[in-house]
């Protein structure tokens, strides 16, 4: 009885957090009203606006450019990720600690920042990289203001995704085969690409599917890179809808049900290739995964980890500090640049002179904790029932929670806005609006992330627990919590995280005194200055960098507790 | 007591006399000592607004020098979802704004029954033609200049027939059709003043499309761009600051957009709005929006003008309202299709 109520309460939550939203999503795409200002008109259905939308060249065009930008990216996403976690892994270079940390350091930028830099950096006019050129004589320009930029610059900030899902997979694998090939007399380069990399091949496709289910979701990027050549993508395409006027909400909502069926059908390909299959490599017998001696070329594959350090991490720091501290970003040439009368800290001074800056920071760690901990408990709540219970109805949890993957952030506001501004509670206007919409938006990413860490604790334990006469929740609180708390904080960490960097979903549902950084960093970039808006960037990258550090050391603190309670 | 030092004396006094009188009249004009009392109290309002945030930030301030017990709360969003926002809290029961400030009179006729009745206090000095309605004030009154960066443009164009020259491939900017009521004024200007033929000319030398006038200037501050048509107040606090902009308004006439801006019947903080508007719309804050934000405004008496704006020299230009509801659909296309920008 008790197990069947919490199924429906579970239900009912994730109904009320991702059933009804989307289902104002598809009435938005199927008519031509607001259900909110209209009434829900069922009359009115139609596919008039999937006709027109499928019909417009300019959709299919913007369709095209996302694809070829996010498979481009992909594939360098998966070289560049799978290169880094074969050397962190598998190889004797030197400081690899440092170059694992370098991997996955792009993960915490935001898309816009990581634009803003980009054009910085690149513009094919005024960009810092041709102006060096030009200093140094050479005749080489880039242009990132293009297709094959945005694909560039996708791929170097989506390769942790690879990284992260290979790098696991590598230390797990027995070397045994590995072994037995180069005892066959293979070359190392051979085993490599007939062993190593087929074994984890569910976890490069995951990594590859992911960060290219990431990809069609980005706005901030292609909106800073593909403007100034009109290059659209679906997402700027989609807010392009959104914000014109009069606005085209139902042609948005349209567009944006085309972008959660690739990325639907996207999402059950991922599931098909990994249940297919077996890859158990995993066995019970203990191993070390074995180092390559590289000899000298150890110093070239450190020097690799430095040159994508120096492009992910440096150089786009750079441009900011120069963007954020200079008065005017019209650079002549390269004594312009140095030249330190015009550099001055203006633009800090009036980003916090404007009191909407220490607001909007307050606004989303607020947000950000908040989510992070009921997105966490309820993440738990849905990870535990779907892993370690029985229950009938699990695999719906499973499935309903799954579903926001698909879901482009920038429409899902208007949804999430429509559902629940007129519930009487009176959610609209207050933070735990765009706090729910973050833990609906990620839940996805949560209990996959927590779900791992209850598949490592035997059920031994809590069988044990259970003979002992402890009851469930007792067995919960005293035997998984603390066996998962490392896992627990690195998800609630990462919710935290994303839900500072979450922009899409907010641009709709927050009011005077709910200003959140994303929303107040579009709102700088907008408005055309560049240099507010690098000045900002620099703050919320210093900001995030200390929350996650803190976040960080707290996990090992509990890491450390946990394994002293099991030992 | 010589003739001199009285007729001194005397001066002094009724001088005095002046300022002492003018100093609550100025008050007045903005507001009776009653409605700033109940202003004071109420301490706050919510504002909508569809101007830049870094813009209105340095009006709210000024207000706050003389009003500083009243908080000015922001929410800015672009016209298109302002107007969805407006629209769905407003339905829902939930609209929080106490003032809302739009560009586009277009999309905010229809929202008229939302807004109560509100006059400043000086409606009377304010030209008819730029209201669409007793309840919404022009609050901005926006005008259009070119401008053009000083250090890359050693040529700069004089005339908007200038902008059609092939020299400048590639060189324009310029903001796109769809993306609100300022720009609508101006291609509404180009194709009934300038020809015909004007859009097909202009897209000929290539531009670059930008979604709206700020990252425009900031581009052109950057040099991606060496010139393009602007709103002044775009231009004018970065030239201020030093940027390497200039601006000229041309001979064929300056197209000038005012905004439509009410008090919601829902308005919590109605003393407040009433008291931000009427600062806005009175002489001083039409004013201090001139002087210091490079707008025009819609007084019948122009208080001051915009530097390097002669009113005698230059030809201001007002769309019909009419059509500018009623032609925009159908221009919009049809731009979108000159300069081959996608929708």
């Amino acid at each position: 009885m008790w197990a069947n109520l919490w199924v429906v309460l579970l239900l009912a939550i994730l109904g009320f957090l991702v059933i009804y939203p989307i289902l104002m999503l598809l009435l938005g795409a199927f008519t031509d009203t607001n259900p909110v200002v209209d009434g829900i008109q069922l009359s009115h259905l139609s596919v008039t606006n999937f006709l027109v939308v499928l019909s417009n060249p300019n959709v299919a065009e913007a369709l095209r450019n996302t694809m070829i930008v996010c498979g481009g990216g992909t594939a360098i996403a998966v070289a560049i990720g799978l290169l880094f976690s074969w050397i962190v892994v598998r190889t004797n270079t030197p400081f690899k600690g440092f170059i694992a940390a370098a991997s996955i350091l792009p993960l915490f930028a935001p898309p816009l920042v990581a634009g803003v830099a980009w054009a910085i950096l690149g513009s094919p006019k005024t960009g810092l990289i041709n102006t060096m050129f030009k200093w140094m004589g050479l005749d080489w320009r880039v242009d990132f203001y293009s297709l094959w930029g945005l694909v560039f610059v996708f791929g170097i900030y989506y390769a942790p995704y690879v990284y992260m899902f290979t790098a696991s997979a590598l230390r797990n694998m027995d070397p045994s085969l590995e072994e037995a090939a180069e005892i066959s007399g293979a070359s190392a380069f051979a085993t490599l690409f007939s062993v190593t990399f087929p074994l984890i091949m569910p976890a490069i496709i995951s990594g590859m599917l992911l960060s290219f289910i990431v990809m069609l979701g980005i706005y901030g990027i292609p909106a800073v890179l593909g403007s100034a050549n009109n290059l659209a993508m679906l997402t700027t395409y989609i807010f392009k809808l959104t914000n014109w006027s009069p606005p085209l909400y139902n042609t948005a909502a349209a567009v944006a049900i085309i972008l959660m069926v690739v990325t639907g059908a996207l999402v059950f390909l991922q599931n098909k290739v990994i249940s297919g299959r077996s890859y158990t490599t995993v066995a019970g017998k203990a191993f070390r995964p074995r180092s390559l001696d590289l000899g000298r070329w150890r110093w070239f594959t450190f020097a690799l980890g430095i040159v994508y350090l120096l492009i992910v991490v440096v150089l786009p720091i750079f441009a900011l500090i120069v963007a954020a501290f200079r008065k005017f970003m019209f650079i002549r040439d390269v004594s312009s640049l140095f030249d330190m009368r015009q550099y001055s800290m203006v633009h800090f001074d009036s980003i916090f002179d404007n009191p909407l800056t220490l607001r909007s920071i307050y606004n989303a760690v607020e947000v950000g904790v908040v989510t992070a901990v009921v997105g966490g408990v309820l993440a738990f709540a849905i990870g535990y029932t779907i892993h370690r219970t029985q229950v009938a109805g699990r695999r719906w949890i499973d499935l309903i929670s799954t579903v926001p993957v698909a879901i482009p952030g920038l429409v899902v506001g208007v949804a999430y806005l429509w559902a629940w501004i007129g519930i009487p509670a009176g959610l609209y206007g207050t933070i735990w609006i765009l706090a729910l919409a973050f833990i609906a938006r990620f839940m996805p990413d949560t209990v996959k992330a927590l779900s791992t860490s209850f598949l490592q604790i035997h059920r031994e334990l809590e069988e044990a627990a259970w003979v002992c006469g402890k009851g469930m929740f007792t067995t919960i609180r005293t035997i998984v919590l603390p066996l998962a708390r490392p896992g627990v904080i690195a998800s609630m960490t990462l919710l935290f995280v994303l839900a500072i960097r979450e922009l899409g979903s907010s641009l709709f549902l927050y009011t005077s005194n709910t200003m959140v950084m994303s929303v107040l960093l579009l709102d700088y970039y907008e408005g055309g200055n560049l240099g507010k808006t690098a000045a900002f960037s620099l703050v919320q990258t210093v900001l995030l960098g200390v929350l996650i550090g803190g976040a960080n050391w707290l996990s090992r603190e509990a890491t450390q507790s946990g394994v002293a309670r099991t030992g | 007591m010589d003739r001199r030092n009285f007729t001194k004396l005397a001066l002094a006094g009724i001088a005095g006399l002046v300022t002492a009188w003018t100093q609550p009249a100025q008050a007045q004009e903005i507001a009776s000592p009653e409605l700033i009392a109940a202003a004071k109290a109420e301490g706050k309002l919510v504002l909508y607004t569809a101007n830049f945030a870094e813009v209105e930030q340095v009006v709210i301030k000024e207000f706050n020098k003389r009003f500083p017990e009243i908080k000015v709360e922001m929410v800015r969003a672009p016209g298109g979802q302002l107007i969805t926002r407006v629209k769905t809290e407003a339905a829902a029961g939930k609209l929080i704004a106490d003032i809302v400030d739009h560009s586009d009179r277009g999309l905010m006729l229809p929202l008229v029954d939302l807004f109560q009745d509100y006059a400043p206090p000086n409606a009377a000095d304010y030209d008819p033609a730029a209201l669409i309605s007793p309840k919404l004030w022009p609050r901005l009154t926006a005008v259009w200049s070119i401008a053009y960066n000083t250090e890359l443009v050693k040529d700069p164009p004089k005339t908007w027939m200038d902008l059609t020259k092939p020299q400048y491939d590639k060189q324009i900017g310029q903001v796109f059709a769809q993306s609100g009521g300022t720009t609508w004024t101006r291609i509404m200007f180009e194709r009934q003043v300038l020809g015909e033929d004007y859009w097909a000319k202009q897209a000929s030398t290539r531009p670059i499309l930008y979604p709206s006038g700020a990252p425009m200037s900031d581009a052109m501050v950057r040099g991606e761009i060496g010139m393009g048509p602007l709103i002044y107040n775009a231009v004018y606090p970065k030239q201020k600051d030093g940027a390497p902009l200039k601006v000229v308004f041309p001979p064929e006439g300056v197209p000038a957009n005012p905004y439509a801006t009410g008090i919601p019947k829902t308005a919590k903080n109605v003393n407040a709005a009433k008291l931000y508007l009427n600062w806005c719309l009175s002489k001083e804050g039409q004013t201090f929006l001139i002087k210091e934000q490079g707008n025009l405004t819609s007084l019948k008496v122009v208080p001051v003008n915009p530097e390097g704006f002669d009113p005698k020299v230059v030809k201001v230009w007002y769309p019909n309202f009419d059509q500018y509801v009623k032609l925009h659909a159908d221009w919009v296309a049809e731009w979108d299709k000159t300069f081959g920008y996608r929708q």
